[in-house]
């Protein structure tokens, strides 16, 4: 079997990148795959792909930005014709401006026009996105105007011939509101396979660490409130906060503006891009894991890799991460979102009692190595081979 | 006149479960399972009818059996559980569409033999 699949790939820093990464590296070595080819986005000028893995080609086939992104992406898949074509995508994909992002959202619909059966997996679902805060809604009216447009451009993603998502909530959501009956349940997976989890019960250095592209709806400031709170609660206790990633593609110049606004407050790291070689060190050196989000637009790729890393997990009380929780066995301390006292309250609760901090570590990295990506690319592949039998059967003999 | 006679036997693992089905009792299934598919069975029905609950962790185990069972040139029958907590995950997961599910332990074993 060949597969396309259209996604952001390192070195681009497009959101979804790293769960491309991982599960391209899984697909590519299933038996029953031939190919897989990637169609991604074109990298600024004097970067470049590495060479691909064996069984992967990679194809800059869109820009992030452009108008013509479907147009282009459908070209590119009759060119190297698949047998099925994936989308790795979330609203912002495409871009971060609303017209020609929306417009990108098309592209499943055209490729299956044009005759492949698509697969579409969508990160985040506009119901559930807090518009302004992802930096898609300058105001109210632009804001449901937005989301009226939302509705169509979902209408076209439910078009593909299934689509997936990583929440239960979000199939009882798009079969309740659109009706459709081909939306699938597809768990996120843990990235890779989990070392044994290392627990130090008293560390010399509580290194509280947030990891992700921020500036849109994941916001430092709170967090680093929570942390002048810390140091002045832990006079004798060396604390370092940890700013793991970059900006948002959405808010550019956002991290280096935090860095000029909390100058004064000693003990806090700025890591910049993390290369895949880091992450496992950025995360076991953590103590805590901190969510520092003000609403959510999907599920949330660094939980699974805190689980990874049996790390325990501070979060904000917000609806996706306690359906997450509850329905793949994570656990965590909660604050209120934009609250810094409780943020610091959340996170002495596990500092003041190493033994919760160590049980809820196990339990993430439990529930982390449940279900691993390379069995989550075997549950893409059922389906797509169902999808494909079920297409040959149509076939005139 | 010539008259041949064989005798067709196959041997099927009917696997019952009852309780929680979840990402702590999902390891125990999965390797009871693999340890029948490593000793060369190949044809399996998953008895889900009196699971109270499952969750994608069981699901996972259910995938990972039905890919190494068709790997091996036999299947996987499921007869489909009683509890609707327990038959949720198949409807979201929608491998009530992937896996042959069926209503009771007779039927799934004829549709074994019809593999």
């Amino acid at each position: 079997m060949r597969i396309a699949i259209v996604s952001t790939y390192p070195p681009s820093r497009g959101s979804l990148n790293e769960y491309a990464y991982y599960f391209v590296d899984h697909m590519r070595q299933k038996p029953e795959i031939d190919e897989v080819i990637l169609l991604v986005d074109e990298l600024p000028e004097g970067a470049a792909y590495p060479t691909p893995p064996e069984h992967v080609k990679i194809i800059p086939a869109w820009k992030f930005g452009a108008l013509d992104n479907a147009m282009r992406i459908r070209r590119a898949v009759q060119e190297v014709n698949p047998d099925a074509v994936l989308f790795n995508v979330q609203f912002a994909t495409f871009a971060d401006t609303r017209v020609a992002g929306a417009v990108g959202l098309t592209a499943p619909a055209l490729v299956k026009q044009a005759g492949y059966p698509v697969v579409v997996l969508l990160h985040n679902i506009m119901e559930t996105v807090d518009l302004s805060k992802a930096g898609f809604g300058a105001n109210v009216i632009m804001e449901r105007v937005t989301r009226t447009a939302g509705d169509m451009f979902t209408r076209a993603i439910l078009s593909a011939d299934l689509v997936a998502v990583t929440i239960p909530k979000y199939v009882e959501i798009l079969e309740a509101k659109y009706g459709a009956t081909n939306v699938i349940l597809a768990p996120h997976g843990s990235f890779q396979d989990a070392p044994p989890p290392q627990f130090d019960p008293n560390p010399s250095v509580l290194r509280i660490m947030a990891f992700g592209k921020f500036g849109t709806y994941k916001r430092v400031e709170v967090m680093i409130e929570a942390f002048k709170l810390l140091r002045e609660q832990l006079p004798g206790t060396t604390l370092e906060l940890v700013i793991a990633g970059t900006d948002s593609p959405n808010a550019a110049g956002y991290l280096e503006s935090m860095k000029q606004t909390y100058a004064d407050v000693p003990g806090i790291v700025y890591t910049g891009y993390v290369a895949e070689e880091d992450v496992a060190r950025i995360f076991t050196e953590a103590t805590i894991v901190v969510f520092p989000y003000n609403s959510t637009t999907g599920s949330s790729g660094v939980l699974h890799q805190a689980g990874n890393y049996a790390r325990p997990a501070v979060l904000p009380d917000l609806g996706d991460f306690a359906e997450l929780i509850r329905e793949e066995g994570y656990t965590g301390e909660f604050f209120v979102p934009e609250n810094a006292a409780s943020l610091a309250e959340a996170i002495r609760r596990y500092w003041d009692n190493p033994e919760k901090r160590q049980a809820d570590s196990m339990q993430n990295y439990l529930s982390s190595v449940g279900i691993p990506i390379s069995e989550v690319v075997d549950w893409y592949l059922l389906h797509i081979e169902r999808l494909l039998e079920a297409r040959a059967a149509k076939q005139p003999s | 006149m010539e008259i041949q006679i064989s005798e067709r036997v196959i041997r099927v693992q009917v696997v019952t479960l009852s309780g929680r089905f979840d990402a702590f009792s999902a390891p125990d299934v999965r390797q009871q399972t693999q340890t029948l598919l490593a000793a060369g069975e190949k044809y399996f029905v998953l008895n889900l009818r009196d699971l109270a609950f499952m969750d994608s962790a069981a699901m996972a185990v259910l995938v990972s059996l039905l890919k190494g069972a068709r790997t091996a040139g036999g299947g996987v029958t499921l007869v489909k559980p009683k509890d609707e907590n327990a038959l949720r995950i198949l409807l979201l997961t929608k491998f009530d569409r992937v896996f042959k599910m069926v209503e009771d332990v007779d039927t799934a074993m004829r549709e074994v033999i019809n593999v």
